[in-house]
């Protein structure tokens, strides 16, 4: 594997997927760099949601590759086998835009039953990683509440913890705040800024534009199962090229 | 005076009587729980199959079972090896097929109960657990089955009260249960006292099962 290559955290190139006759995603590719923060906008079924899917092994591709961290995780369509897949999941985290947070473990346990069960680390150790990220969620006096007794926003924080707990290579959003009160999505998109002033490696789906703009290096416009144009953040909102995007933007 | 040692000496042999009985009964409840709860969740499991014919099976198997009578299954169960086979299974045989009737019966229930429960499981518990790195069966015995018990145990516990009453229909293979003697020593008295006792000890054992039932839904109260 060449130096240049070790750069790339996400490799996705010509993916395409179907449900039944319906193709969602026809040809799809990107690169994400190590550190890049990497926005996905787009109208409502364009394919956002499948693609993360596709990338975060919760959907098979038809055809296509699709590499994370430097491990294939399919090539042709082909699927690497279960080992393999396995050290893909330890590689990155996702973020679901309803949480899917588990009801019945206090918030300490979301976050650390992974590490302890999955990646075989200790009790203590598993502590400190957890205590760690509740402080930077602010969370900290939440430790102990199970998540029907928390806010939105802060379950999504503690879905965020949790994806981060692994420390994973890259992490996927989807819609992080589009099942928050108005109110309740600011925690959440202070605490994804944060994690891009860290240089995280972040894939965000996203309908807040503005967010968007400010904290992504790049934002990649998807319709119709193709990505309809991408470039700098800034200046894609600003001054996109392709009609179909204006007409997008024009929206917000 | 002669009278009422007459009336206790009755009371108190109907006591002995059922109090014997009693065992039965606590027996075919008790194993009945072991045995079909464990099947239930096997037959649950294969209804839910993705292979046609264990699915449908399985379906089968809980139509018939849920749509004939208990008492008509056991029955079958005891004296079909005899009509079939030809082979006489002894006197234990009687209690052996209760038991089976009963499991078997029991678990047609607890399948449906189950399925309900996982079913009722959204999509993404089972996503987030796998984009974690959760193996299969720590998904299911980590995340989705401590949550399924919490959802089916108010028709569980249905299941358990009505069990204590049907206990009593071991009756028609003259299993010596609480209600065999009950029967017997009504007939012989020529009276209802021996059926108010016998109500009574049921009663107060659901009222025992309920109270457990209660406690164990709360211990789960702490999340919803
Ligand atoms: N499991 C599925 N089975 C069948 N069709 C599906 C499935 N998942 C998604 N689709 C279809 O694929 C298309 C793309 O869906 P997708 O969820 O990827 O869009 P999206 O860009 O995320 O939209 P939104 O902004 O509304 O979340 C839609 O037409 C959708 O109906
Ligand atoms: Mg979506």
């Amino acid at each position: 594997m060449s130096d240049a290559n070790n750069d790339i955290v996400l490799e996705i190139k010509d993916v395409h997927k179907s449900f039944d006759k319906l193709e969602v995603l026809k040809g799809i590719s990107m690169d994400v760099k190590r550190g890049e923060v990497v926005a996905v906008i787009g109208p409502s079924g364009g394919g956002k949601s499948t693609l993360l899917r596709c990338a975060t092994t919760l959907e098979k591709v038809d055809n296509g590759k699709i590499v994370i961290g430097g491990d294939v995780l399919c090539d042709g369509g082909k699927y690497c086998d279960k080992a393999t897949e396995k050290e893909i999941r330890s590689k990155f985290g996702l973020v679901f835009q309803n949480f899917n947070l588990f009801p019945h473990f206090s918030v300490r346990r979301n976050v650390t039953e992974a590490l302890i069960h999955v990646h075989k680390k200790s009790k203590d150790e598993a502590n400190i990683i957890c205590d760690e990220l509740l402080l930077k969620m602010d969370l900290v006096e939440k430790a102990d509440a199970y998540p029907c007794n928390l806010s939105g926003g802060q379950q999504q924080r503690v879905s965020i913890a949790r994806a981060l707990a692994t420390n994973p290579e890259i992490i996927f959003f989807d819609e992080p705040t589009s099942a928050l009160d108005p109110e309740l999505t600011k925690g959440v998109l202070t605490v994804i800024k944060e994690l891009a002033r860290e240089k995280m490696t972040m894939v965000i789906v996203t309908h807040e534009m503005a967010f968007a703009r400010d904290v992504a290096d790049r934002i990649v416009f998807m319709d119709g199962g193709v990505i309809v144009e991408e470039g700098p953040a800034y200046e894609l909102v600003t001054n996109p090229q392709q009609e179909r995007t204006k007409a997008f933007l024009a929206g917000y | 005076m002669d009278g009422t040692n007459d009336v206790l000496r009755l009371l108190l042999s109907t006591l002995t009587q059922l109090v014997q009985g009693f065992g039965y009964t606590l027996a075919i409840f008790g194993l009945t729980l072991i045995f079909s709860i464990p099947l239930g969740l096997l037959i649950c499991k294969g209804r839910m199959s993705k292979i046609p014919v264990i699915s449908l099976a399985c379906r089968l198997y809980i139509s018939v079972l849920r749509g004939t009578p208990l008492m008509l299954q056991l029955l079958l169960v005891y004296f079909g090896p005899y009509y079939v086979f030809r082979v006489s299974l002894g006197n234990d045989y009687r209690f052996i097929a209760t038991i089976i009737a009963f499991s078997l019966n029991y678990a047609a229930y607890f399948a449906e109960i189950f399925r309900g429960g996982i079913q009722s499981m959204s999509k993404g518990q089972y996503e987030a657990a796998t984009v974690l790195g959760f193996s299969k069966s720590q998904t299911y015995f980590k995340i989705i089955l401590p949550q399924v018990v919490k959802r089916v145990l108010p028709s569980v516990s249905n299941e358990i009260i009505t069990l204590v009453k049907d206990t009593s229909l071991a009756q028609v293979l003259s299993v010596a249960e609480m209600f065999t003697k009950a029967s017997a020593a009504a007939s012989k008295q020529v009276s209802v006292m021996p059926f108010i006792v016998a109500g009574l000890f049921y009663y107060a054992m659901n009222l025992l099962i309920e109270f457990i039932l209660n406690r164990v839904e709360k211990s789960m109260s702490y999340y919803s």
